[in-house]
């Protein structure tokens, strides 16, 4: 009996494999996502048909304008425009972060200051920024530069705070036994140490800068990706503004799939 | 019993007293000639690891003083006198590979480039890492690891080297191998050492002189010097039994607390 039993549970599981061999290569093929995107697709199309062109251009339209851009190297312009401000705005946020963390992880006292300070700074409008920017800066590159930095200094401040108050007390004694000085403790205990914090500050902190920073460049500037929407939406070339959409998605896409995973990947491969 | 033979000492302690919120070690003295190769053995909880943590410069005292060559040294800033420490892990910068790791170390007493590297090298091969100096510590099993953070100990040169149960968290077939390795090294260079351990088989085993620490509030219960001629067996009985009576009282000490 008990036999028979095992034997009709071993086909069972045979019977099985297969099954779920289809179904992990459907996973690692996307396969539910590509499904999706069929019947978003098909949806797009329809109510493209029903609203016309200026509300919803049909997915072939904002292909076709998509192709334009990148044979005419509009796209590239505009991008490493964009790029550009977001670098030096983000780029300034993680130095001024570093700095403050060295000052920080010397006095306690000051990482009080500096946490209230990130709260303040973390529960403020993106809206602010840019209004302010325009004020202060007027129409330059110089505003979203600014919006950026303000928007993600906050999360870089805060990741460099936690992982310096995470740092290993037991490497630290090391650097005392061995006499480092506050410096070279900092420069090969303490930055090494925060190393996946950084990264991780950075990952999110580079998405929200080029969310934001595009939203700043509808004001003031003349180039980048988020100016281009905005002037295709003047226009009344809704099928641009598509376009501009899904390059902004790709950008993003890569900097972090590329970019941002080999960094981590190099800055840790001693694991 | 024996007691100490007398200076010249290359390290003395004198009064040492410290207290958290309780007394842990209290008006402790105790000499250590150069080259001695010290064991300091005593219950767990004792004290001995805070003993050594002043003598790293790691905590300061609340009293007493520390002597280097004869001249009182302020540990947890003096750089004229280096001492080395073993910890009880290998507390290596996983991001720095086996050679780099003790390069580093070299660089705050002036020494870099081509010299430290080969200093370096040096001690890596004296700790029988040869080859092994691109490793990174993940690369490496426990026992190696220890290996390193002996060789970076011994290549700053130190006047006074400090093992904290280095081999405890070994197994045991390394531990052996590795106290067989400490003595060797011990020969070689004539390094002080002060050895901590909980352990009197450790002690007597590689030990010329062990140091027995009462329970808490640390103070030293008596000192035996061990050579060749030495009666290891009737030692062992004679410290197991003491052991044990310091051991109860920690214990109960403890259940207080």
């Amino acid at each position: 009996m008990r036999v028979e039993r095992l034997a009709k549970a071993t086909t069972a599981v045979q019977r099985q494999r297969p099954a779920e061999a289809l179904s992990r290569v459907a996973i690692r093929l996307h396969l539910p996502t590509l499904v999706a995107l069929a019947i978003i697709v098909v949806a797009w199309i329809a109510l493209s048909r029903r609203f016309g062109d200026y509300v919803l251009p049909p997915p072939g339209r904002v292909l076709d304008g998509l192709r334009d851009l990148v044979v005419t190297g509009e796209v590239w312009e505009h991008v490493a425009a964009s790029l550009y401000r977001i670098s030096l705005g983000f780029g300034a946020a993680v130095a001024v972060s570093l700095l403050l963390g060295f000052l920080v992880a010397r006095s306690p006292l000051l990482s009080v200051a500096v946490k209230d300070i990130t709260t303040v700074l973390n529960s403020t409008s993106v809206f602010v920024w840019i209004v302010l920017a325009l004020i202060w800066f007027g129409l330059t590159d110089r505003g979203p530069m600014f919006t950026t930095f303000m928007i993600t200094i906050p999360i870089m401040l805060s990741n460099v705070i936690e992982g310096i108050e995470n740092v290993d007390r037991r490497l630290l004694e090391v650097a005392k036994v061995y006499r480092f000085n506050e410096l070279a403790r900092f420069a090969h205990i303490t930055i090494p140490s925060i190393v996946p914090y950084i990264v991780a500050g950075m990952k999110v902190g580079f998405a929200l800068g080029l969310r934001v920073s595009v939203v700043a460049e509808i004001f003031g500037v003349t180039t980048g990706i988020g100016y281009m929407m905005n002037f295709n939406r003047d226009i009344l070339r809704t099928d641009l503004v598509f376009a501009w959409a899904i390059v902004l998605i790709v950008v993003m896409l890569v900097t972090d799939k590329l970019v941002f995973e080999s960094v981590s990947r190099w800055v840790q491969r001693w694991r | 019993m024996k007691g100490d033979k007398g200076g010249p000492y290359k390290l003395e302690v004198r009064g040492l007293s410290k207290r958290y919120q309780i007394p842990v070690i209290e008006a402790l003295n105790l000499g250590i000639r150069p080259g001695e190769f010290v064991c300091l053995l005593g219950p767990n909880g004792c004290g001995k690891t805070t003993f050594l943590r002043i003598l790293a410069g790691l905590e300061q005292p609340d009293t007493g003083e520390i002597l280097i060559d004869g001249e009182a040294v302020d540990l947890a800033v003096s750089s004229q006198h280096r001492i080395g420490v073993v910890f009880q892990e290998p507390r290596l910068l996983p991001w720095r590979t086996a050679l780099s790791n003790i390069v580093l170390c070299l660089a705050p007493l002036g020494i870099r480039g081509r010299e430290a590297r080969e200093r370096a090298l040096h001690y890596l091969s004296l700790v029988g890492l040869r080859g092994f100096e691109g490793y990174y510590p993940s690369r490496l099993s426990g026992g190696m690891q220890q290996r390193v953070s002996i060789a970076r100990a011994l290549a700053v040169e130190p006047d006074v080297l400090l093992m904290d149960e280095p081999f405890s968290a070994l197994d045991p077939e390394s531990r052996q191998i590795l106290q067989d390795e400490v003595v060797k090294i011990w020969r070689a260079t004539g390094k002080t050492i002060i050895f901590v351990t909980h352990s009197l088989e450790e002690a007597t085993y590689i030990g010329t002189r062990i140091v027995l620490f009462s329970a808490r509030p640390a103070r030293i219960r008596g000192s035996w010097e061990l050579d060749g001629s030495s009666d290891r067996v009737a030692l062992r009985e004679e410290l197991g039994q003491l052991l044990a009576q310091e051991v109860r009282q920690q214990q109960a000490l403890m259940a207080q607390t």
